[in-house]
Parts: structure tokens; sequence; C-alpha cells
């Protein structure tokens, strides 16, 4: 396999230096020269949290042949996690031990009043800041833990893992809407004021974050690499393309596809954890089975088994589709309306299949020198 | 003209004479006579020259003169003019018949009264229920007696016994007719008193030993039947739900076991058989007040043939280039999902209701509380003729005998001659047609949106994942399984989502058990 040759090794280390340069050096240089607006670094900050997701995401899919339709719902659950923390923030002036944001929607039991409620258990731990970071991790891990155990170990394989994946995001999209759970039903966490002594719309937050988020997928996309150039990376490899033949030789497929299930999804949890800051609203509908297949989709077009592809999958389709969900005029003709995006998008995960399937980042241009095959 | 004068007596002064008037003339039984006292409760009875009107909205000219048009109780003849059109007559002429409180609250009653004795079945029936429900009128006592005897419908009979229980019930202060009526409604197993009797039982602190026990028997007897009722629902709503499943697992399972397809917008051709539907009960301009039935007969096979359509223009762009290639075709036919449903949206815009054909609007009553609707027997019968349609087609004739081939050794069937592609081409058409088919049977029980067919597809996937791919005995049960499990879990403690959850435990543990489905392929088959 030539992903272990130190040309790869090479190669990694030269696009991690690229996008440090563009997304340390470059981003920051055009906000404080005026030419980049606060809202947009924000929002590129977003981008970057999806793009922690699809490197965990590009992990098990393109190295170790697991695909995953559970991605959102673990970013989800990283965000619901720092939701919780930043909810804390803004108790009711009705109920102080309450936030506002479940107060709203506090699914009372028989005889109980206004005034008479009580924090769910589950909402104590992430009071504390570092608490609720480590949850925000640990959880999505956890249960990415749990559902590999339930798929691993019984050998589901293949696309019957993915449908399965998709059905647990449809069981935990109905149970996060559900009022009951005292997780805000549809309405999710919204009712934010501070974060961290920070006011939510102080331009200096955004900027802060958008540089933790930066570094955090630099240090995903590092720890990353270092781990597919490893001993593990190539049983991981192995996994996605001898499976029986690891076996006879004793290996254990399913604790490494686990570990490395689990891994992707705190990957996950961090990017989702990162995420609510900026967005500063996080709703049931974050976690809808068509999210979860968008991540794949960035990947596929990044390119997946390359790690960098899907940093850059992620930014590419995200920064199209904010740009053409609005509409677009040329003189006084509409030429584009957001009602289009559906249809487009999918001509782009049709394309991506049947046009790019190594994706953009291996597109061959005539005046670049040559890149090898990558293995789907 | 005996009506004419009792009405006339309406007008007196005297408060018994106008009661017993309103009796006399409940008691005519006269048809006539509901119309008369809706009007008579609104006060827009008048007498003209002594005839009895019915008047429509008084109008008021500009020196404040007060008309209205009136209409004759028992000719239904209008006061017209010589021209024939209809004369106002000046208020002042009439003399107004209006009922005091009392009184209108006592006509209210009447309309259910005189309907007790309707020639019309359901117009019995409707009356004979709602004697039963608060605010009582004893008068409706001895017609409900004789009802409950006479009545030549079954069903009447049964609902004026109910009925006249729960009014003795609400009406009698004689402990011992309450009593009789209690357990009458138990061996009725009246389900309109199981509240009735729960709230007895809980909040009425006088009652005797004796009585605490009838009603105790009779209260228990009615929820025993209420379970029976629960279970027969669940089954009839499973029953139909799981056909509809199965109808999509079918085309999903026949795809993914012949050529590796997994087809996320199966879902798809389901809200286009749906969709076709719908245009062609738009195009019959079929509704509910003019029923075009016959647009069904054309809309069963055109939902198949335009969904087979649809499914094969996309096997020829899309698929055709990812057999075999499980995770692309995923990918792809997920993204014609998108397309179909955002182009179905801006054409049709999102929800539409759809009208059912009139056959399928109805049912029949199996036994007490117990109603099969026909659209739901009609999803289920028309399922089963699909099954063993395909089961046919895949036994008994060489175009089954191909695809079975295919299925089996793709490549030996190439090299004896089976032109592969073709058989590939005309089954993802099949599977497609099928799903069509359910997307035009569901529009008999429920309406249409351009992304219905999302809720079905995983669902459908698990039904596959648990019957066995390419088995379609598998499917059959695991579909109706899934259903009526689902129905059950859904109507019992659970919640819908909890429903959800545990269905999909279900499925989990079940794999682990049975990776290869409930009918595991055996012998060589086994390995392929």
């Amino acid at each position: 396999m030539s992903e272990f040759n130190q040309t790869s090794l090479d190669r990694a280390k030269k696009h991690l230096l690229i996008l440090a340069v563009i997304g340390l050096g470059l981003v920051p240089l055009l906000y404080f020269t005026g030419l980049m607006s606060i809202e947009t670094v924000n929002m590129l900050g977003r981008y970057l949290c999806f793009a922690i997701v699809a490197v965990g995401l590009d992990l098990i899919w393109g190295y170790t042949g697991i695909l995953s339709l559970c991605q959102a719902l673990f970013f989800t659950v990283g965000a619901y996690g720092m939701g919780m923390y930043m909810a804390h923030q803004y108790p009711s002036a009705d109920n102080p031990s309450i936030p506002q944001s479940l107060y709203v929607v506090f699914p009372y039991d028989v005889g109980q009043g206004k005034g008479e409620e009580i924090l769910p258990w589950f909402w104590w731990p992430f009071k504390f800041f570092p608490l609720a970071v480590l949850l925000s991790i640990l959880v999505p891990c956890f249960i990415a833990a749990l559902i590999g155990l339930g798929g691993f170990f019984s050998r589901v394989r293949g696309v019957y893992f993915a449908i399965l994946t998709q059905a647990v995001t449809v069981a935990a999209f109905l149970f996060f809407s559900n009022n009951d759970m005292f997780l805000c039903g549809t309405n999710g966490l919204s009712q934010f004021r501070t974060f961290l002594g920070f006011d939510l719309g102080d331009d200096k937050l955004k900027f802060i974050m958008y540089i933790v988020t930066a570094l955090s997928l630099l240090g995903v996309l590092a720890l990353c690499q270092y781990i597919v150039h490893s001993r593990f990376g190539r049983i991981l490899i192995a996994v996605r393309d001898a499976e029986p033949a690891l076996r006879f030789q004793g290996y254990k497929p399913h604790h490494f596809k686990m570990i490395a299930f689990a891994f992707a999804g705190g990957l996950a949890g961090l990017g989702g954890m990162l995420y609510t800051p900026q967005m500063q609203i996080i709703t049931p509908s974050d976690m809808a089975p068509i999210k979860s297949i968008l991540i794949v989709v960035w990947v596929a077009v990044g390119g997946r088994g390359t790690l960098t592809g899907a940093v850059i999958g992620a930014l590419f389709v995200n920064l199209i589709y904010s740009w053409l969900t609005s509409p677009i005029t040329i003189g006084s003709v509409q030429v584009w309306s957001p009602d289009y995006w559906p249809i487009l998008l999918g001509l782009l995960f049709i394309s991506v299949v049947l046009v790019i399937p190594t994706g953009i980042v291996n597109i061959k241009l005539p005046f670049l020198p040559r890149k090898k095959e990558v293995n789907s | 003209m005996a009506i004419k004068t009792q009405i006339q007596t309406l007008a007196s002064r005297k408060s018994s004479e106008r009661s017993d008037a309103i009796a006399a003339l409940v008691a005519t039984g006269d048809s006539r006579m509901v119309l008369f006292f809706d009007a008579y409760r609104m006060g827009s009875i008048y007498l003209l020259d002594g005839e009895p009107y019915i008047g429509g909205d008084v109008i008021t000219d500009n020196n404040l003169d007060q008309f209205v048009t009136l209409t004759h109780v028992l000719t239904g003849e209008a006061v017209v003019d010589e021209a024939g059109a209809l004369t106002l007559v000046p208020l002042s002429n009439t003399e107004n018949l209006s009922p005091n409180r009392k009184e209108r609250i006592r006509v209210r009653s009447v309309s259910m009264l005189l309907n007790l004795s309707s020639p019309e079945v359901d117009a019995r029936l409707n009356a004979a229920k709602r004697a039963g429900s608060a605010p009582f009128s004893p008068e409706a006592i001895p017609l409900l007696e004789k009802m409950s005897v006479e009545d030549p419908s079954k069903k009447v009979r049964h609902t004026a016994a109910e009925s006249l229980a729960l009014l003795q019930l609400g009406t009698s202060r004689d402990e011992n007719v309450r009593m009789e009526a209690i357990r009458n409604l138990g061996q009725l197993e009246s389900l309109r008193a199981l509240s009735l009797l729960e709230d007895m039982l809980n909040k009425d602190k006088d009652l005797t030993p004796e009585e605490v026990a009838v009603i105790t028997t009779a209260r228990n007897k009615i929820l025993s039947h209420q379970q029976k009722v629960k279970i027969f629902d669940n089954f009839k709503f499973g029953l139909s739900t799981g056909s509809i499943y199965i109808l999509m697992a079918l085309g999903l399972a026949i795809i993914y076991g012949l050529m590796g397809v997994i087809n996320m917008a199966h879902g798809e051709m389901m809200m286009i058989g749906a969709y076709t539907t719908f245009v062609l009960q738009k195009s019959f301009g079929h509704g509910p007040e003019s029923p075009q039935n016959h647009f069904f007969l054309f809309a069963l096979p055109a939902s198949f043939l335009v969904a087979a359509l649809v499914g094969w223009v996309i096997e020829r762009l899309v698929v055709r280039k990812l057999y075999h290639r499980p995770f692309e075709s995923l990918l792809a036919t997920v993204g014609v999902s998108f397309i179909l449903i955002q182009v179905v949206r801006l054409i049709f815009g999102d929800n539409q209701s759809s009208n059912s054909p009139t056959w399928l609007v109805g049912g029949f009553e199996v036994a007490n509380d117990m109603t099969l609707s026909l659209n739901r027997v009609f999803i289920f019968f028309l399922t089963m003729a699909c099954v063993g349609g395909v089961m046919a087609l895949m036994r008994f004739t060489s175009f089954g005998l191909k695809v079975r081939a295919t299925m089996q050794h793709r490549e030996m069937a190439a090299s004896v001659g089976i032109h592969t592609r073709r058989i590939y081409s005309l089954t993802f058409m099949l599977g497609s047609g099928l799903a069509g088919l359910a997307g035009c049977a569901l529009t008999t029980v429920s309406g249409i949106t351009p992304d219905m067919g999302q809720n079905y597809v995983v669902d459908s996937f698990l039904i596959v994942v648990i019957g066995g791919v390419g088995e379609l005995v598998g499917v059959v049960c695991s579909g109706l399984g899934m259903g009526i499990i689902l129905q059950s879990l859904e109507n019992s403690f659970f919640s819908p989502v909890w429903a959800k959850i545990i269905i999909l435990g279900f499925v989990v543990a079940f794999i682990q058990f049975r990776p290869a489905g409930l009918f595991p392929p055996k012998g060589r088959l086994a390995d392929v």
C-alpha cells in the first residue's frame, strides 16, 4: 500500500502546513485588514467544525471501510453537551435552578406546577465547564462504542451497518424531538446569553472561537495522519481491504472497528461542542437523517481516504451552500432561487459518485504532476 | 290539520298549553317537525293569517321597517307574488313564535326524538347514540325501549339498548333501576359507559357494597371487551401498515438481492405513485361531492407504470453504472431522491389531500365496536395480490427463471445467453412499479407530501434485513410482523418514539442471532 511510504507522510505534512497557513495566517490577516467581516470568519469557524466531523468520518469510511450514517447524531450530542453548559448561564427568572431554555418547554408531570420544576439529573454535570467539555466528547464516544458493540461484534457489515446506523439516527432524532425527554423538544437549545464571560454578540468571542476551532481541526488532522501512518492505521486499512484475511491471521477486526468508530464519534462530538457557541442554537433537526448523509458527501466530494480531502470537501460543499441558498439576480432577472438548491445537491451526490469518484483533491490537472491512485 | 292547530297553540300565553302542544307535535312523529323545531328554537317561526311559516333572515330597510321571506312549514311552499318572486313580508303583519329558555332547551332534544322514528337507518342510529349522552331527555325512554326490541337493524337495537341504560343511569332516582341499567351496560360491553362507571367507583362515596360489586363486575366486563377491541385495532392497523411496508420492501429486496444496489430513492417511487393517483383524481374531477370512482381503475395501473418508467430512467442514467457497489449506489440514489422530491415540490407545492374513491369509504362491523374499514382491507388484498403475482412471476415464467439465475450467479447466467443487463433493468422497473402501487394504495388512508417516501424507506430496509435479501416469503413475514408489532407497541404503554426504539433494539438483537434473515439460504447458496 502506497499510503505508508515516506512520500505519503511528507505530503500529509505539506497539506497540514498549507491548511495552517491559510487557516491561521491568511484568514486572520484578511480579518484584521478589514477585507473579511466577522460574520464570514464566524461562518468559516462553523464550517471548520463540520470539517472536524468529516475528518472523523474519513478515518472510518475512507480507511476502515465503515460507512456510518450517524455522524450527525454524534455531532449533535456533542453540541447539546456544550449547549447545556451555555443554557445554564441563562437561568430562568421564575425558577433560577432551571435554565431558561428548558423552562419554556418544561414537560410537567401530573400535579406539578410552575415553580416546582426540578433540574433533571443529567443536566447537573453540565454546570461545570471542564466536565461539560469532557462529556461532550465522551458521551458521543460512548454511544458510538455501544453501536459498534451491537453491530461489529455480530459481524454486521458493509451496507447493512450503514442502514443500521441510519435507523439509530432516526430513533435518536425522535428521542431528542420528544418534549418529555427534558431536552427541550424540537425547540432545541437556543436561549443563550454569555459564554465564558463573553457576551455572545462579541466579535472577540467569534474570532477566538474561530482560532480555537482551526487549532482543533489542525490537531485532529495531525493526530489522524499519525494514526493512519501508524501500525494501528495499517490494521484499519487491512480491515477495509481484506477483513476475512485479517481475521485468519488472528486479529479481531471488530475490536479495531469499534475503537475507530468510537474515536470518530468522539471527533464528531468535539466538532459539535465547538459548533454551539458559534451557531448559538442547536436543535434536533441538526441530526435529521439527511445531515449524516451530507457528511458522507462532504468526504466523498473531497476524496475519501485522504483526510485533507475531507476538510476541503466539507468547506467546499458548505461554501457553495451558503452562496446558493440566497437568490441571485443578474440585472433584474432572478437566475437562481434557493428552491433549486436541493436539485443541485442531488446532482452533486450523483456526480461525485459517477464523475469524480476519487474526489476533488485527486482530480488530475494536466499541468500538475501526477498523483497516485486511491483505492476505493 | 292537527299539526297546524297545535302550532297555533304555541302562540298561547299559558306555558302549560304550550308545553302540551310541543309534546303533541313530537308525538306526531312527522318528519317535517325536525325542520320546524330547529327553526322554532332559533325563533324564526311566524304565523301569517294563522298559517305557520319558517322565516329566513330578517331584512331591515332604511325606514327601520323589518321584512322576512317565508316558507310554509307543512307544504314547504314559499310566499310569492304573481311573478313568482319571493315576497318580503312586513314583520308587523306576522306573529312571531319565540320560545322561552326552558322550551328552547327542551326543543333541542326534539329533533333527536323525532329521528328515533325516522325510516332511515343512519338517522335512527345517530339519534339513538345521542339519546344516550347528556343532556338527557327522559321522553326518549319509551321510544328506546321499543327500538331495542323491534328495530330491524341489529346495530340500532344494540345502540338503543345501550343508550337506554345510559339514560336510565343518568336520569333515574330509583336505585334498582340504576343498578339494573349498570348490569345491562356490562352485558352490552358498552365502551361509552366505561368512564362513567369508573367515575362512580372513584368519586361516589355513598355506594353500598352490593352496588360497588355490581359496578365493578360491569366495569371489568367492559374493560376486557375494550382490551379485545384494542387488540383487534392493532391487528387491523398493523396489517395495513405492514402491507405498505411489504409492497415497498418487496421491490427493495429484489433490487438489492439481484443487482446489489441500495436504492434510497425507492420511497420517491412510492411518492410518484401517490402523485400519479392524485393527478388522475384531479383530472377526472373526482371529489366527495361528485364521485368519479372509475378514476381509481386507471390510477392503479398508471401509478405502477409511471413509477416503473421513472425507475427505468433512473436505472438508465445512474444505477446502471453502479451495479454491485452498494455504497456508491446509496449515495447516488440519495441524490436522485433529493431531485425528485424538490421537482415534485416545485410543481405541486407541499401537502395535498387526496380523496379515495367512495367505494373504499366506510367499513363493515365484524363485531361490536370492531369495524374493518374498507380501505385497509383493500390495501391488504392488493398487497397479497402483488405478492402472489411476483411469486408466480419468479417461479413460473421464463423471466423469473432468468432473474433467479442471474441472482445466483451473474457471470454463469450471462454465459448461457441471458441478457443480464436487460434483466436488471426490468427488475428495477418492477420494483419501482410495486413502490408506485404502494403509493397509490397509501392515498386511500393518508394525505400526500413530496417527502412522504422518506418515512418508509429506512423501515423498509430494516424489513429487508430481517426478512433476508431476495427472500420474498421472509419479506412478507417480517413486513406484517413489523407492522403489527409496531402498532401494538405504539398503542399500548409506549409512545411511538419508544416503540420505534424498541423495534430497533429488536432488530439489532435479531441480527445477532440470524445475520442472514428469517429464512437463510442453505447449502451452496449460503456462500454467495
